[in-house]
């Protein structure tokens, strides 16, 4: 009974309440076959909710699902599977220390061991072959590029016999070129029968390699319309409601250097040295980028200027004077610096304890909300409840939830209004935007420069050079853990692209 | 499945299998009803899975009611046979938990123990300080035995990352073995050459209560409950060691003194678990015995995490402990119940208990296929 649309999965009029919170409201869509299909919208707007629906992760309130415009009832990621619908999640779920067949086999253990072993990793290596993946199928899995574990998460689902792939913002941690790659392998895939869904916040991956795109909003489907012809600003309108457009500020006064870095060298965990010997200095009232392509120090540089890992050389002066080279993270913080780290949910939150406490904490250490002895919760909760409002974090139901269930962004916005509340100097931020939706990287992005021009010296650590050139008043190439190439404004990007690759 | 493995694409097979089965969901919240229900309830079922093997091994079901309830809390003799044996458990189990709201595994609460036997022991057989404080000096000197006991871990974790699960675990049988040879060598005990030390003099005892058997073992545990209540709970370290307990790196990237807070709370566990043996030998042996420690490592642990690290929950759960143990000890005696029952039972609990976790955090419904 073939859907003589050709349409291979539709959900229709799905609902699904979390504890009473109504994550998808009567959502629809339907994907044809050989279509890549790209689901927008903005963090928090159900897209996620809704394939995890497809998936078998969820059973929905209400709502009905047809394949090949037949229902059915999918009971399980175990059931997706053999009604042929596989997901990669945004967080890989793999087995580390077992290799690229070991893990593929788990989803599917078969009778024997070795039996099966053998056929599957024929059958890997064939699939592979097909779609141009390199991999080292026999290397734990925990040794592998992130990319690499992604294109075993694809494997894993087209070798379970998917023919209908749900990829859950499958290039936010991929590097521009392996995105790229990935979406050219998508498209093939479609073209051979396959139907992929995208779920992105990326609008240009929709309209460049989707077929057709609906977007969704506060979970219900705003519309489903054909990816060629339809501009970004009207997919904006669409997703946010409203036009958000960014435009640029530069920075009206700018004064004497607040962070001085001379001769820095720190190294990544397993003693790699991934900073050598980086100079610069960030000056107050100004927005210093640090652009490169991912991997040149960045994250190092990052961790040692906020005190997390420990300098092996040079010199690092905060406000012109105090020298905080081999200062611990509470000195640092003591003299003034505020950092915004890019994995936010790991090194800038605990997700497991309150809103109230992970506002508050920055607070507390500095002395407020009461004695060694006392902590005054009441005026803590206060406090956190005004941050919450001024810094716009929506989702806060109670400020005893858990932070964990906020979303990327509004994570984000607590995290820079527990950063912010100290008055800091100096802000160090490094990919504040990442993964974050159009409405909430303005709004992180207005702090920035809010931020600035009270006279903190912001620096700016991006891969997105498109973020760099819409904030920044001076930008600095990083390449191999070296600044390479200063520009001030106004710039030219061609100039700036060419010094972050030209270095190699 | 080896069909669908075979091919890349292929139609959709119809939905085969028609049967009922849970499906599981993560919850976002949960309330403090809901929580407390479930741990109740999964005590429930350890406590019935208890009942019928204790029923199948020979124990008649309405003995059972009598040793446990009738005789448990009819009898003051027994209720305060129960709150001695639970100070030092409370002690222990407070001393589990600070450490472990600070990541920092103990598993050397025993060695800590032995070490302030010995710290109090030597000021009573020395008879340092006058009379009236040697007492407290007694106290002060365990807790320093304890310290010192936890000290070289705490150290070689924070400095060189040494695993404290391991050197807590090894140090136990060091002090041991130096136990040992104090009772066997200098302090053995003059008046009977037995291996264990000279009766503490009657100022070198925790007073009586007056009433059965309780004495002041007990005040000293709900007040070590009160002082770790309020620094787990109230105060500015137990609030930074929350963060240091579900996200070390997210502290110490915002400025948690987080080597400082840890040290700070292995060193009061190793404190509390030296208390708890001068709970012991000042509170009940009256001299430091050679096994006054046995089983105090575990259940300690155990008691913890039941309790999930709050130090009011520990005394509770230290209490319900102690009427194990005391209700153990008669069913040994009067139904030839061998002790591995007892434990097996404890364990029982234990999984009962933890398994109530699952139904915490997640939400099963059942669908029919």
């Amino acid at each position: 009974m073939t859907d003589p649309s050709g349409t291979a999965l539709a959900l229709d009029a799905i609902t699904k309440t979390f504890d009473g919170f109504r994550a998808l409201d009567a959502a629809h869509v339907s994907v044809r076959r050989g279509e890549v299909h790209a689901l927008l919208g903005e963090n928090g707007a159900g897209k996620s909710s809704l394939m995890n629906v497809a998936a078998g992760l969820y059973a929905p309130d209400s709502g009905r699902i047809l394949l090949d415009g037949t229902e059915v009832t999918i009971d399980g990621p175990l059931d997706a599977r053999t009604h042929g619908i596989g997901m990669v999640h945004q967080h890989y779920k793999l087995v580390k220390p077992f290799n690229a067949i070991e893990n593929i086999l788990l989803s599917d253990p078969g009778e024997r061991y070795g039996a099966a072993i053998d056929a599957l990793t024929a059958r890997v290596r064939e699939v592979a072959d097909e779609l141009g993946f390199e991999l080292d199928v026999t290397k734990p899995v925990g040794t592998l590029s992130i990319a690499e574990q992604q294109r075993v998460e694809i494997l894993k689902v087209l070798v379970g016999g998917a023919w209908i792939l749900i990829l859950d913002e499958p290039t936010a941690v991929l590097t521009d070129a392996e995105g790229a790659r990935l979406l050219e392998t998508v498209r093939a895939l479609a073209k051979g029968g396959h139907s992929v869904v995208l779920v992105t916040h990326k609008l240009n991956e929709a309209i460049d390699y989707c077929d057709r795109i609906t977007v969704m909003r506060g979970g219900r489907t705003v519309d489903t319309v054909e990816a060629k012809g339809i501009s970004q600003s009207d997919l904006t309108t669409m997703i946010v409601g409203a036009d958000v457009h960014e435009q640029r500020a530069p920075s009206q006064s700018i004064g004497a250097p607040v962070l001085q870095v001379a001769g820095l060298r720190a190294a990544r965990g397993d003693g790699h040295i991934a900073v050598r010997d980086a100079n610069f200095e960030v000056r107050s009232g100004e927005i210093y980028g640090i652009a490169g392509v991912g991997g040149n120090g960045q994250t190092e540089l990052s961790d040692a200027l906020s005190g997390l890992t420990r300098s092996l050389a040079g010199i690092v002066t905060l406000g012109g004077t105090t020298d905080i080279t081999d200062a611990s993270a509470e000195e640092r913080r003591e003299n003034g610096l505020a950092a915004i780290p890019a994995d936010r949910h790991s090194k800038a939150l605990s997700g497991t304890l309150s809103v109230a406490d992970n506002f508050a904490v920055g607070g507390v250490l500095r002395g407020r909300f009461g004695s060694w002895l006392r902590v005054r919760r009441r005026e803590l909760e206060q406090a956190a409840g005004e941050a919450v409002e001024a810094f716009d974090v929506q989702g806060v139901r109670s400020l005893k939830q858990r932070a964990a269930l906020l979303s990327g962004g509004n994570a984000q916005k607590l995290v820079i209004a527990r950063e912010f509340s100290g008055s800091p100097r100096l802000i160090v931020a490094h990919s504040p935007a990442r993964g974050l939706d159009l409405r909430a990287s303005a709004a992180v992005h207005e702090r920035l420069r809010s931020a600035r021009d009270a006279g903190a010296g912001v620096l700016l650590i991006s891969e997105d050079l498109d973020e760099i050139l819409l904030l920044c008043d001076r930008i600095g190439v990083m390449t191999r853990g070296q600044i390479v190439a200063e520009f001030d404004a106004p710039f030219d990007r061609q100039s700036v692209g060419e010094a972050m690759i030209g270095h190699g | 499945m080896a069909d669908e493995t075979a091919g890349m694409a292929g139609p959709p097979k119809a939905h085969g299998l028609h049967r009922f089965r849970p499906r599981l969901e993560m919850r976002q919240t949960t309330s403090g009803l809901r929580t407390a229900a479930m741990i109740a309830a999964g005590l429930a079922v350890g406590l019935g899975l208890s009942a019928l093997i204790l029923v199948a091994s020979g124990v008649r079901p309405g003995d059972l009611v009598n040793e446990f309830i009738v005789q448990i809390f009819a009898s003051p003799k027994n209720i305060s046979a129960v709150l001695v044996q639970a100070a030092p458990m409370i002690i222990v189990g407070l001393s589990a938990s600070i450490a472990f709201k600070a990541r920092f595994w103990n598993i050397g609460i025993e060695g800590q123990m032995i070490f302030g036997a010995i710290g109090a022991t030597l000021v009573a057989t020395f008879d340092i300080g006058p009379e009236g404080l040697r007492l407290p000096l007694m106290a002060l000197a365990a807790a320093l035995g304890g310290i010192a006991w936890i000290a070289l871990p705490a150290v070689l974790k924070l400095r060189l990352g040494v695993n404290e699960i391991i050197s807590t675990l090894l140090l136990n049988y060091v002090a041991l073995n130096f136990l040992l040879h104090l009772l066997y060598g200098p302090w053995q005990d003059p008046v009977s050459a037995f291996p264990h030390s000279e009766q503490f003099e009657e100022t070198e005892r925790l007073a009586a209560l007056g009433w059965q058997s309780l004495n002041a073992s007990l005040i000293v545990a709900l007040a070590l409950t009160v002082l770790v209540t309020v620094a787990l709970t109230a105060s500015r370290v137990g609030y930074l060691l929350n963060f240091v307990h579900t996200n070390a790196t997210m502290a110490r990237a915002v400025g948690v003194p987080v080597v400082l807070l840890t040290l700070a709370a292995a060193l009061g566990s190793g404190a509390l678990s030296g208390l708890a043996g001068f709970t012991i030998s000042a509170g009940i042996e009256y001299r430091m015995t050679q096994s006054f420690f046995i089983g105090y490592g575990f259940s300690g642990i155990l008691i913890a995490f039941l309790a999930r690290n709050n130090p009011i929950g520990a005394t509770i759960v230290a209490l319900f402990v102690a009427v194990l143990m005391v209700a153990g000890q008669s069913l040994q005696v009067f139904y030839q119940i061998p002790f591995a029952m007892v434990q097996l039972i404890q364990a029982i609990i234990v999984i009962c208990v933890a398994a109530s976790d699952f139904f915490i955090r997640h939400r099963v419904q059942w669908l029919t296929g």
